[in-house]
């Protein structure tokens, strides 16, 4: 399965830029999930169920 | 600051699910007649308006756009109002938004049938509607925004993102595919030829079932679910990182949809990549909306609705485990053009959005109207009516779809193809197409019953078309009260605007980098000198093969496995297909490949064939085309077809435009002399003339012209 990932003809970049981005973009969601707020994620949860 | 009384518009919310419910119908049932036709030609009706390759699109365009969309509108107007205090920005709007959409519905059903299709999958409509698709999403996306701005709520909900998400990208996408130049009223060409435009059908196809079919539901489901079971989401910080994971990830797994096509093989990885990866939010969203049903699955068995919620939830994991692996390219050059596929969106649609849209429908008609629902028996029985026909829908596709990869790729012990005849394979299947058409059937036969119980719920109670809410005005902040609360995602969740953009950079970055890499630098698709423009006669004969659907059935794209050069030939390359506008390499191969058809067999035999193909395939179920032999090729388009074939960039000589119907009516009398010698007499002013043209040519560019090939090709 992984044979057919390796196949990139020279063109390794495209792939490993794009997961690099990805990477990033996923670690700085997950710090700001952690750092949120109990409360807040409480509240929101909430919201459909108050109206 | 006094609490501040409105009222929720309830009456658009009606409109959109009698919409949903009407539309439902109509596109399944004549989902339920293209089955039929299947297995039993006569069923196409001996109409042009009513052959297959005309009325498939109209099923998956009703049932997508028409029943799917007006189910997403009913979901969102009733959400929103209620998750942001506030009643719907402008009725006006709205109405325009709701009569805009059903007109669209409407020339969809009227144009499909008449052959004015642009052949581009889940995209079929000529420019005109096109334009009012772009308009009429723009009054959505004024309403919807228009209604957050005067919220009374301050944070965004999580529903209320995947619906931004939704309107954004459909937006992008929408355009993006729709970069068509117009040759005449209802016809048009699109900008990009071959490769390219395959790209960017693929990149269009499969993100409008991830923000059409998924993301607007997924919304649905966080904030139906939880006040159908009456609890919170189960996580509300893996709805945070399914959201930006989902809506970042989706975007790239277009090429998937290619795989072992001409597309540039670096492509075709990102595509396997990213698919793979994509396993992982999707499943965050199942897993979510199961979770949220902890401690409340007694409630499961007493309530239809949240059975219907089940049953779609699972269907979405199934769904969304099986696209990573069909994105394999080991199962997917079985899987790839074989009823595998149907069966794999079918498990999406009849039971991830068509349950959880009776599962809404029952929930909120009742309360909308205030009263219980007329029949809950009724509605237990098209749970079950409506699992056992997604069952009945699904198991034979996918034991037709194994059947025809592995006859297709079968070989003899002495090397040769066990079944070279195309046809054996077919004919095989039917029993399965029987099946599905059962299936297809009991799912029918379910929603009509919910037709009868929601039409009787409704006259047994009253809409309350306006009804009366209260809420705090939303204060200004002018001071956060605790520094820590400027969390960016808060800050986000309070600034709209700033989500838009946020979310529109996120889906913007997949599909550049994979598409301008293969639209600007030129080894990604390396030009063969023996290929050239078509004729003008076969130009014609392209055009009637775009509004006969044949693009439907029939694929041209020869993949690089022995099994299918052996009986096809010669594998397509990027470079064949440089002055295809539109690329027409199709998803479905329920009749052979063409590509390589060009002089495979006499005019006569295509003329024969065209006219009964049982005549010279006994058992086929290709309908007959007898029309092409009545009706008149319009020849008064030629000169604007090549000028626009000019303008993107085909290099017809200057001037040819004046000139082009001199050689086509030459061509037309060549053939007709040749079907003449065969004892076939056909005027050569016929369709059926520029039709064996076309097919003629397919794939001979490079027939007779190996050396020209590239040797990276």
């Amino acid at each position: 399965m992984f044979e057919q990932l390796k196949n990139l003809a020279g063109r390794e970049y495209y792939l490993i830029s794009s997961l690099l981005l990805f990477m990033v973009f996923f670690i700085i969601v997950s710090i700001y999930l952690i750092k949120l707020s109990k409360n807040h994620i409480s509240n929101m949860s909430e919201l459909p169920l108050k109206d | 600051m006094q609490l501040e009384k409105f009222t929720y518009d309830n009456k658009i919310v009606r409109n959109f699910g009698i919409a949903t419910i009407v539309w439902g119908v109509i596109g399944m049932t004549v989902g339920l007649l293209i089955a039929m036709q299947l297995f039993k030609p006569g069923m196409n009706m001996g109409s042009q308006y009513t052959t297959f390759g005309r009325i498939r699109p109209l099923h998956t365009n009703a049932v997508i756009f028409a029943f799917v969309g007006n189910a997403i509108f009913m979901g969102v107007y009733y959400s929103l109002q209620r998750l942001l205090k506030a009643r719907m920005f402008n009725d006006a709007l709205s109405a325009i938004h709701f009569w805009g959409w059903q007109l669209i519905i409407l020339s969809a059903v009227i144009t499909l049938p008449l052959g004015f299709t642009t052949s581009h999958e889940y995209a079929e409509l000529e420019w005109p509607i096109d334009i009012a698709i772009t308009l009429i999403w723009v009054v959505f996306g004024i309403n919807m925004f228009g209604t957050i701005f005067k919220r009374r709520e301050r944070h965004l909900y999580v529903a209320i993102w995947f619906y931004i998400a939704t309107f954004v990208t459909i937006a992008v996408l929408h355009i993006v595919n729709s970069f068509e130049l117009p040759v005449s009223f209802m016809k048009s060409y699109y900008w990009y030829a071959g490769v390219q435009d395959a790209l960017v059908q693929w990149w269009y196809g499969h993100n409008a079932v991830a923000f059409f079919l998924t993301t607007p539901y997924l919304g649905m489901m966080y904030y139906f679910l939880p006040k159908m079971a009456n609890r919170p989401v189960y996580s509300y910080k893996l709805s945070i990182l399914h959201f930006w994971s989902l809506i970042f990830i989706y975007i790239w797994a277009g090429p998937h949809h290619l795989l072992y096509s001409s597309l540039p093989g670096w492509a075709q990885s990102l595509g396997i990549v990213f698919s793979i990866m994509l396993i992982a939010p999707s499943w965050g969203g199942m897993i979510n909306g199961l979770l949220t049903l902890r401690g409340a699955w007694d409630k499961v068995r007493e309530d239809v609705t949240l059975k219907f919620m089940v049953v779609a939830l699972t269907c979405y994991g199934m769904a969304t485990f099986e696209g990573p692996l069909l994105s394999i390219k080991q199962i997917n050059g079985v899987a790839h053009f074989t009823d595998w596929i149907v069966a794999h969106v079918h498990v999406g649609a009849l039971g991830w959005n068509g349950f959880l849209t009776f599962g809404v429908l029952y929930w909120l008609i009742p309360r909308i109207y205030k009263t219980e629902l007329y029949s809950k028996k009724l509605a237990g029985f098209h749970f079950w009516i409506g699992t056992l026909g997604i069952l009945f829908y699904a198991v034979p596709m996918y034991w037709a779809g194994f059947t025809q990869g592995l006859m297709w790729k079968e070989f003899t012990a002495e090397g040769l193809l066990k079944y070279p005849n195309f046809l054996a394979v077919t004919l095989q299947i039917i029993p399965m197409h029987v099946f599905r058409a059962v299936g297809g059937g009991f799912y029918l036969l379910g929603a009509i019953v919910m037709t009868f119980n929601l039409a009787k719920t409704m006259l047994k109670g009253s809409l309350q078309a306006n009804e009366a809410a209260e809420a705090m005005p939303l204060a200004p902040v002018l001071v956060e009260t605790n520094p820590m609360d400027q969390k960016w995602h808060r800050v986000l969740e309070r600034k709209p605007m700033k989500f838009m953009v946020f979310s529109l950079i996120i889906i913007l970055i997949g599909g550049m980098v994979e598409m301008m890499p293969t639209f600007t630098i030129q080894s990604n698709v390396p030009t063969i000198s023996s290929v050239k423009p078509y004729t003008a006669l076969e130009l014609q004969g392209r055009d009637l093969y775009i509004r006969e659907g044949c693009v439907n059935c029939h694929s041209q794209m020869v993949r690089p496995f022995r099994s299918e050069t052996e009986r096809y030939g010669e594998y397509s390359k990027a470079g064949e297909f440089v002055y295809d506008h539109p690329f027409l390499w199709g998803s479905k191969r329920t009749g052979p490949d063409l590509h390589r058809e060009g002089g495979k067999y006499s005019h006569a035999w295509h003329f024969n064939h065209l006219l009964d193909p049982t005549s010279m395939s006994p058992g086929s179920i290709m309908p007959p085309y007898p029309w092409l032999i009545d009706q008149k090729l319009d020849i008064s388009t030629t000169p604007a077809k090549i000028r626009a074939m000019q303008t993107l960039g085909v290099p017809y000589p200057e001037g040819f435009d004046k000139t082009a119907n001199d050689e086509l009516k030459k061509q037309a009398a060549e053939i007709t002399a040749d079907l003449k010698q065969n004892n076939i007499k056909v005027k050569s002013d016929r369709e059926i003339v520029a039709i064996i043209a076309y097919l003629q040519r397919l794939g001979t560019d490079i027939k007779a012209n190996k050396e020209t090939i590239p040797s990276n090709q």
